[in-house]
């Protein structure tokens, strides 16, 4: 069976006059299996947009190929668009002077949807994202999380099985983020695949099943979230709680550790440099009656942070 | 099917979109007062014979900027909204959704006509009688097809210039003299008269003023050059789009919102 999406050897440069080309990806090869929710993680100007670009379709790589369940997303691109669902992020995109149902029968019909199965669908996904009682009402009165649905609803309207969403719960309060979330959780329930590009790296965390990490254009890391930490090498971290931060200093004396920082209140994070020097830190700390202490890999976002640097403000 | 469904729905958006943004509807406000300026000028210069002219221009008028402006800022409003990006990722094209639209705010801009006769009657006492009502028709319907042909190519053009605004301003005046709006083509200089040919308004006010007076003999030829040139433009129209949508992919002009 296909694989969801599959890049080869993907690139893309964007020609800037007389100024040098912009390498914005070069030689991405990836591939998301079907039903996964992928996260595709990076800095600003990582490539992240534009392979979500090339794959959706709107923008021609440069060299290399892509395919969409099976579909050339160049040489096949009427095909691949009915696959795909594209969901961006943001305030704009939608037809603010309409209501939330008159949008999705506009869009409902540039899916080749007949308009009886266009209001079929759009009433039920209006009702699936919780914008029922607001069908009739003007987008533009619409809070940002409400737009965010419905954002969502469109890119479902044709029941695409490849979604792409580009920064969803961006500005969203952390309730409608966390309602966003669940229902992608519920739509991948029903065998959907997803790619999720993203800054946010605790969403990253709870919904994606693998995650790559992108940088200038180039793949630093591709696994398995829950393994992520491991490509920090043998580094390991143990996090315990305890009230007095002389504990603390005295851990950053030894020399198995090579950082300790403040978590939250009494929560510290000691990383070690491997598994040998995580046994002495739980040794040490249950000699000074530390009595919650345990061992742990390296979080998303501190991979995430060791891979991109001090790259965070530049581009 | 599914194209001309889409068309349809594109009809029905901008039906939506106009009933709520007056500033489309602002050619039925200009057109009263064109026609009250024209007919005034052919009163008091005792010019009865020029009184179908004053009625039939601000129509015309009507139709081309409706074309000119409205149409012209479809997709460049579009893509700042950032509606751009998931239309061209959907399967239907560009160019019939930009047609639809289009269709509707030229429909919009032939109510112009409508409100002229209406200005010269109640305003004036001036009844213009139509006297071949069938062949009016006809024309109006024909000139409204290659108006909506004719935007959708304005459109893609506006889209493709880097000077939209220049253009949009400064195409209004050529075409109404090209296109015999303001002057029957007859009274032009002979060497303009191969430019307005390729006129479709040109050939509509000729056929429009013909109706009006029940002398247009050899009606099948203007129609025929209406319907062409209207088709040739949307033909055009369409092709120019697809090359903007093509050329955008190619170049990474397509913004995410």
């Amino acid at each position: 069976m296909e694989a969801a999406v599959h890049t080869s050897g993907l690139r893309r440069v964007y020609r800037r006059g007389r100024k040098d080309p912009v390498v914005a990806l070069d030689d991405l090869t990836l591939t998301i299996e079907r039903n996964e929710i992928h996260g595709l993680l990076g800095p600003n100007g990582a490539g992240k947009t534009t392979l979500v670009k090339i794959l959706s379709t709107v923008l021609l790589p440069s060299g290399g190929s892509a395919r969409i369940l099976g579909h050339d997303v160049v040489a096949d691109t009427r095909d691949v668009r009915s696959l795909i669902g594209l969901v961006l992020g943001g305030d704009r995109g939608l037809y603010d002077r309409l209501s939330a149902r008159r949008n999705l029968l506009f869009w409902g019909a540039l899916y080749r949807l007949d308009a009886r199965t266009t209001r079929e669908r759009a009433d039920a996904l209006l009702e699936r994202v919780g914008l029922a009682e607001r069908a009739d009402d003007r987008v533009e009165r619409f809070s940002r999380g409400m737009r965010q649905r419905l954002h969502l609803a469109r890119g479902l309207l044709h029941e695409p099985r490849m979604l792409f969403l580009d920064e969803p719960t961006s500005g969203l309060d952390p309730v409608a983020a966390g309602a966003f979330r669940r229902l992608v959780l519920d739509l991948r329930a029903e065998g959907r695949t997803f790619l999720l590009a993203t800054h946010d790296m605790d969403e990253a965390t709870a919904l994606c099943d693998r995650v790559t990490l992108i940088d200038r254009g180039r793949m630093l890391l591709s696994a398995d979230t829950a393994r992520v930490g491991r490509f920090l090498g043998e580094r390991e971290c143990v996090d315990f709680t305890h009230p007095d931060p002389s504990v603390a200093e005295g851990l950053a004396l030894l020399p198995d550790v090579t950082g300790v920082e403040r978590r939250d209140g009494a929560a510290w994070r000691v990383h070690t440099a491997g598994r040998d020097g995580s046994r002495r830190v739980l040794g040490w700390l249950l000699d000074r009656d530390v009595l919650t202490a345990r061992r742990g890999e390296p979080s998303l976002e501190e991979v995430y942070l060791r891979a991109v640097g001090d790259r965070g403000m530049r581009v | 099917m599914s194209t001309l469904r889409a068309m349809w729905r594109a009809v029905l958006l901008q039906v939506a979109l106009s009933r709520r943004a007056p500033e489309h509807a602002l050619i039925l406000l200009i057109a009263p007062m064109q026609t009250t300026t024209m007919l005034a000028l052919t009163v008091t210069s005792h010019r009865p014979d020029a009184v179908a002219n004053a009625v039939l221009a601000p129509g015309l008028i009507g139709l081309w900027v409706a074309a000119l402006d409205h149409a012209g800022r479809i997709v460049p409003e579009d893509r700042w909204a950032g509606r751009f990006t998931p239309m061209i990722a959907a399967p239907v094209p560009l160019g019939p959704v930009v047609a639809g639209r289009v269709a509707m705010v030229v429909l919009v801009g032939a109510a112009a006509f409508a409100e002229s006769w209406l200005v010269a009657a109640l305003g004036f006492g001036r009844v213009v009688a139509v006297a071949d009502p069938a062949l009016f028709a006809v024309a109006v319907a024909v000139t409204c097809l290659a108006t909506i042909g004719t935007a959708t190519l304005l459109s893609a053009v506006l889209v493709v210039s880097r000077a939209r605004d220049v253009l949009q301003n400064s195409l209004g005046y050529p075409f109404y003299i090209l296109g015999g709006i303001l002057v029957p083509v007859a009274a032009l200089p002979g060497w303009l008269h191969p430019f307005s040919r390729v006129v479709f308004l040109s050939w509509s006010a000729e056929l429009l003023r013909g109706a009006v007076r029940g002398d247009a003999d050899a009606w099948f030829r203007p129609v025929a050059a209406i319907l062409g040139l209207g088709a040739a433009a949307m033909a055009a129209g369409l092709w120019l789009t697809r090359r903007y949508v093509d050329r955008s992919r190619r170049e990474g002009m397509v913004e995410f919102a």
